[in-house]
């Protein structure tokens, strides 16, 4: 086994292990009523879970554009080395998981802006509403967060596999393109669910707005695909 | 010559004795006085066992004492009684640091050199002690004849018949002690030179009617160890024992222990934990317990300017189904106050399984509140409780002493909690980065070090 494979499981063992323990000193003693997830939930403070949520948001989907533009971008030089006219045209998978770190940036400061202050220091006093605004937001936060992670990965292989086949052979760029338009779909639906999570009385709108976008998106690009895109990298370069 | 009777004791050492008599009375007294007996030269004396190390020669062993010694030694005795004397008079006027020449009993130890086997009874019991002159009177069956050193000329002893001369030697304690002893050795000295003189044998006495220092020796009680102790150790405050009210069958069923239950109205602060934990039983009159339900009522009269005052402390034993166990919940704290009444909701945070007791350094209305008044217009907002070490059990009560506390502080707070999990998270996160850095691998499936280096054409 080489040395990450010991490490890891070491520390898997070890947190078990301390689990394992804790379980069985909480029950011969007769103390599992001081286990309590409830006590935990409620005493905790909102604000954290919160900010969790927002970190969550940005950071995750920073991560999942990043890991894209890396798979995507290793690709495209290494091809560009041999078919130079690839480089323009691919840009575009960079720009598809670029998006989703924007997705994250704007969850970030939609749900941090939600974020208000509350008097209140025990449990009664908080209130339930505080406490939902809390969890809400940290799920709102997650949501987008693993989903632009994914879909940002999902982009990324399926840009690098777009490189390498537009190098080969220049026809098969555009219908991998539209494998990459639906990897990119799933994104704006994390950002969807978690809008909804977070204010519910935005719900509606944002669901005609961004179903609306998609629609066009994919509408656009199936009927005059060069046009599409084209105008796209123009503006860009 | 005067006969002696009754010996007239002066005021204060009848208050001396009478002291003496009280603190030997309680504790075992360290109350010896030393006794000194030899012969003049040439007399024989026998050879007296002396008494072990530390043990206290009582009145009968010195009555058996005596007894063996003149049934050889001369009949003529000499009691030299001094008002009190100690052995921490010989070390300390003695001249035991080397410095012979100060020492205030040359006389009386020149005599003991020259008899032979002297008698040293280091720690005789002071109520032997004390009677000595009764004691030599029955051993002689004589009166003795009390003597002082101006009339000691006049003396004219038949030595055929047994006789007792008794001199009284002063004593007192402070600067004057070595003077003293230093006449008193002279008067001594004088009264054997004189006998020597006479060329009459003799046995000498020299003893105190009482100890001038006593040592009080603290009990040793069954439970305390004898073993070593710290000297600087605080003393241990005294430990009392919890309230207990008892319900109609007469067993216990509510206990409460606290240290102070302070209570504040408008600037004046009453500590509530006074005097109840004396046992009385009208503290905690108009108390209930049954199966679900227990209230602790503490009454008080006059206290913070109001006539009556009481303190309710009621809680409930309710089933909870999640945990599927009783618990034991303080639901209200009422200060009822001269017809008017102030109500704290608890149930908030005391509450423990209705097996156990529940146990808080501090419960307060103030800080970290776990009393809350019960409505922002109660009476309860115009007061201020707050119970250090306070420690209650409703239920369940078995004795007289608590069940296991379960207290309100846990071993992790929520602060604790909420630093552990993001640490945790970002730990995690670190751990998979750092993981997935130190995977990156530059291609070289294609490399050949051996082969052309790869050329890029310069040209567009």
């Amino acid at each position: 086994m080489n040395g990450h494979a010991i490490l890891y499981t070491g520390v898997t063992l070890a947190f078990w292990s301390t689990i394992l323990i804790v379980g069985i000193c909480y029950t011969i003693f007769d103390l599992g009523f001081r286990f309590d997830v409830a006590w935990f939930l409620t005493e905790t403070s909102p604000f954290m879970w919160a900010n969790l949520g927002i970190g969550l948001a940005i950071s995750l989907s920073v991560v999942g554009a990043a890991w894209g533009i890396y798979i995507t971008g290793s690709s495209i030089i290494g091809g560009g080395v041999k078919a130079p006219r690839i480089k323009t045209k691919n840009l575009v998978s960079i720009i598809f998981c670029e998006a989703v770190a924007i997705y994250g940036i704007i969850m970030a400061i939609v749900i941090s802006n939600l974020a208000e202050n509350f008097s209140g220091t025990t449990p009664e006093t908080i209130g339930a509403k505080n406490y939902q605004a809390g969890y809400s937001m940290f799920g709102a936060g997650l949501t987008v967060g693993f989903s632009n992670l994914f879909c940002g990965i999902c982009v990324g292989i399926v840009g690098s596999g777009a490189a390498l086949a537009d190098a080969q052979n220049a026809s098969l760029f555009v219908k991998i393109l539209i494998v990459e338009i639906f990897g990119s779909a799933i994104g704006l639906f994390g950002v969807i669910v978690a809008i909804l999570q977070a204010s519910r009385f935005l719900k509606s709108m944002f669901i005609y707005i961004s179903s609306t976008l998609a629609l066009l998106n994919m509408s656009c690009c199936g009927q005059k695909l060069n046009v599409c895109f084209e105008n796209v990298y123009f503006e860009y370069i | 010559m005067t006969e002696v009777g009754m010996r007239r004791s002066s005021l204060s050492t009848m208050a001396f004795t009478s002291v003496l008599l009280f603190i030997c009375s309680t504790y075992s007294c360290y109350a010896q006085a030393p006794l000194l007996m030899w012969t003049s030269e040439g007399s024989n004396m026998p050879h007296l066992a002396q008494p072990t190390a530390g043990q206290t020669v009582s009145g009968g062993q010195l009555a058996s004492y005596l007894k063996s010694a003149l049934s050889i030694a001369p009949h003529s005795m000499l009691l030299f009684l001094q008002d009190q004397l100690s052995m921490e008079d010989f070390t300390m006027y003695g001249g035991v640091f080397g410095n012979k020449q100060d020492s205030a009993f040359l006389n009386v130890e020149s005599a003991l050199q020259t008899s032979s086997n002297p008698l040293v009874l280091p720690a005789l019991d002071w109520s032997a002690s004390h009677s000595i002159l009764e004691l030599l009177q029955g051993e002689l069956g004589i009166p003795a004849v009390q003597i002082d050193p101006s009339t000691l000329k006049e003396i004219k002893l038949n030595t055929a018949q047994p006789s007792l001369l008794a001199v009284h030697l002063p004593y007192t304690a402070g600067d004057q002690t070595k003077e003293l002893l230093l006449k008193n050795d002279a008067i001594m000295g004088e009264v054997l030179d004189m006998f020597k003189s006479l060329d009459v044998p003799y046995t000498a006495v020299y003893t105190g009617l009482k100890p001038s220092r006593v040592i009080e020796d603290t009990p040793v009680m069954a439970g305390h160890s004898v073993g070593r102790s710290l000297l600087q150790a605080p003393p241990e405050s005294p430990v009392k024992p919890p309230l207990v009210v008892n319900n109609t069958a007469g067993q216990p069923c509510i206990l409460l222990w606290a240290d102070t239950l302070l209570a504040s109205y408008s600037g004046n602060q009453v500590d509530l934990a006074r005097d109840i934990f004396n046992g009385s039983a009208d503290v905690t009159a108009g108390s209930v317990c049954n199966e679900t339900l227990s209230r602790l009522v503490l009454n008080y009269r006059n206290v913070l300017n109001f006539r009556s005052l009481r303190l309710i402390f009621s809680m409930r034993k309710i089933f909870f189904p999640v945990s599927a166990r009783d618990w034991s919940v303080m639901e209200q704290v009422v200060l009822e106050y001269d017809g008017q009444r102030a109500i704290f909701n608890a149930s908030g945070g005391i509450y423990s399984p209705a097996e156990y007791s529940f146990h808080c350094q501090s419960v307060s209305s103030a800080q970290s509140p776990l009393l809350v008044p019960r409505s922002a217009t109660d009476n309860a907002t115009m007061w201020t409780l707050s119970f250090t070490d306070f420690q209650i059990q409703g239920f369940s009560v078995t004795g007289e002493d608590f069940s296991y506390a379960s207290d309100c502080a846990g071993f992790f707070t929520p602060g604790i909690w909420m630093g552990l999990l993001t640490s945790l998270l970002m730990v995690f996160i670190l751990t998979y980065g750092l993981h997935m850095i130190m995977q990156v691998r530059t291609m070289d499936r294609f490399d050949d070090p051996k082969g052309p280096a790869i050329s890029v054409p310069q040209s567009e």
